[in-house]
């Protein structure tokens, strides 16, 4: 369990610390390092559905220079972590997920503040001309900045977790209840959060169709995917040459 | 002459893909840019002048860096080759290119890779996934992988070769602004189908019976009021009030909590109608 624990605290560090985003930048998401998460705790079926229901209100989470709504990189491993060792379901894990998301977002300003010192020191070694100084401030004082605000937080939910989940046992069948009709109505927060972005006024029945297509004609969502990439490419030709269509 | 290699064009854009290692508020990328041009400045600079031409870089940066802000980068580096050469550029020059055309490419790369990609893949991706289908997460890192570094590495070069015009023609012709609004429909399908698939509203515990001469009539309100309307009608209004919400600049925290708020009234009222007796 230590073991599984020290991995999983790693998994939390990096995807936050985020070495190279060739490997990392995915594990911003739930649906990826939960599924890491939940590969390192021998449970992938189980863990990768669970870490797919926390990544869900996240569908429209937008980190712009260096704002978040939301800490989605804590929220997807140690909601996964915690949800595998306590035995929750992934309607509740989801909700649960979500404000641990919230809470945890002092974590990531906790971060994003500390670093700071790290590029004053890096001013003083350029100064000295001391280059490779200059690059461990890039890479090393942020691990450990990760490592006690995620990575240790990580770790303690996979060795003490299941307490929590006998305290969830303990809990009243109305809260269970209350906890999963949030779960259902969060990844609403997503949705609207990506209208919000994406929708220009004359696009939205766009999103109708698709809402449409998938409750009353219970297409999946790689079909609807399909038939909108026609519809865009129709209209883009359209636009394009309108003159010219149908030569 | 010092010229670049293509070993140490494709060095300085896998750097950049640590800009975010040491992200911080005060600067940003700033430390990130530093470590990323230390092939170019190496290969371009004798030793003695290598720090002082890196200290343009350990100054406030932010773009984004993994899709389309590789532009940036390739238009710096042949900047840089330029300079080492004796042509007439200051370091002023290439600061004030790059915090130009910083904020634009972190507007268009946000829209293509957080707005867009992401949304549609993770859309699918998740819906794999919650139907117990490991090509979810799977299939997200490959593809998600190979657009980000495709793109990243067409635009860096793009850059590197032509220089800024190469990124003034892509703004000004309109033609991303047409293929962004060709994606953008795609796009809003897949969060139709989201929506559709993944929020859920059921008030079926709202039944009541009656007892007459006739037998026992049930009234069920999610039954009798809702599904015959239309199915999903509730969580389509769910979406479309969250949304209202947030065009009203109203937080996702505080909508998070509006939600949870929202969900122990029903349970509340289910604690009136008695069925926790």
């Amino acid at each position: 369990m230590v073991l599984k624990a020290i991995v999983v605290a790693l998994i939390a560090t990096c995807s936050t610390w985020w070495f190279s985003h060739t490997i990392t930048r995915t594990w911003l998401y739930p649906i990826w390092s939960g599924f890491l998460v939940a590969l390192v705790m021998g449970e992938p079926l189980k863990g990768m559905m669970i870490a797919a229901a926390i990544n869900l209100p996240y569908v429209g989470f937008i980190t712009a220079g260096g704002s978040m709504p939301s800490n989605a990189m804590f929220a997807g491993p140690v909601g996964t972590a915690l949800a595998l060792v306590s035995g929750m379901d992934a309607n509740t894990a989801s909700s649960v997920a979500v404000l641990i998301g919230a809470v945890a977002v002092f974590a990531w300003n906790a971060y994003m503040t500390v670093n700071a010192n790290w590029v004053h020191l890096a001013d003083k070694f350029l100064a000295e001309g001391n280059l490779k100084m200059v690059r461990a401030m890039n890479y090393v004082p942020s691990f450990f900045v990760s490592l006690v605000l995620n990575g240790l937080p990580a770790f303690f939910v996979v060795v003490y977790g299941a307490k929590f989940g006998e305290w969830l046992q303990a809990f009243p069948q109305w809260i269970m209840d209350a906890f999963a009709l949030a779960g259902g109505l969060l990844p609403a927060l997503g949705v609207g959060m990506l209208l919000n972005y994406l929708a220009k006024t004359k696009l939205i029945p766009f999103f109708f169709l698709g809402f449409a297509l998938a409750k009353f004609l219970n297409l999946s969502t790689m079909m609807i995917t399909v038939i909108g990439a026609i519809i865009a490419l129709l209209i883009y030709y359209f636009q394009n040459d309108p003159d010219k269509v149908g030569e | 002459m010092a010229e670049l290699t293509k070993k140490d064009l494709v060095k300085n854009w896998l750097l950049g893909y640590s800009s975010e290692t040491c992200y911080n508020y005060e600067r940003l990328q700033g430390l990130g840019n530093t470590n990323a041009f230390m092939p170019i400045i190496r290969a371009l600079y004798p030793k003695e002048r290598q720090a002082e031409e890196l200290k343009k870089y350990l100054i406030f940066f932010n773009t984004e860096p993994s899709w389309m802000g590789t532009v940036v980068h390739g238009i710096t580096a042949a900047m840089e080759e330029k300079r080492a050469n004796g042509e007439e550029i200051t370091p002023d020059d290439i600061i004030s290119l790059r915090s130009a055309l910083m904020g634009p490419l972190a507007g268009i790369g946000d829209v293509v890779s957080q707005s867009i990609c992401y949304p549609i893949l993770a859309g699918i991706c998740i819906s794999l996934a919650l139907n117990g289908n490991f090509a979810g997460p799977i299939l997200f890192e490959i593809v998600y992988k190979v657009l980000m570094l495709g793109l990243g590495y067409t635009m860096y070069m793009l850059g590197y070769n032509k220089g800024r015009e190469a990124i003034v023609d892509l703004l000004q012709t309109g033609l991303l602004d047409k293929i962004l609004e060709a994606v953008s429909i795609v796009g809003l399908m897949v969060v139709g189908s989201i929506g559709a698939n993944n929020v859920s509203l059921d008030l079926s515990f709202l039944n009541w019976e009656f007892v007459n001469k006739l037998g026992t009539i049930t009234f069920n309100v999610q039954k009798d009021i809702f599904d015959g309307l239309l199915p999903g009608l509730l969580p389509l209004l769910a979406v479309l009030i969250v949304w209202r919400l947030l065009a009203k600049k109203v937080k996702p925290s505080t909508i998070i909590m509006y939600i949870f708020v929202f969900a122990f009234l029903l349970v509340a009222i289910r604690f009136l109608m008695g069925q926790y007796a």
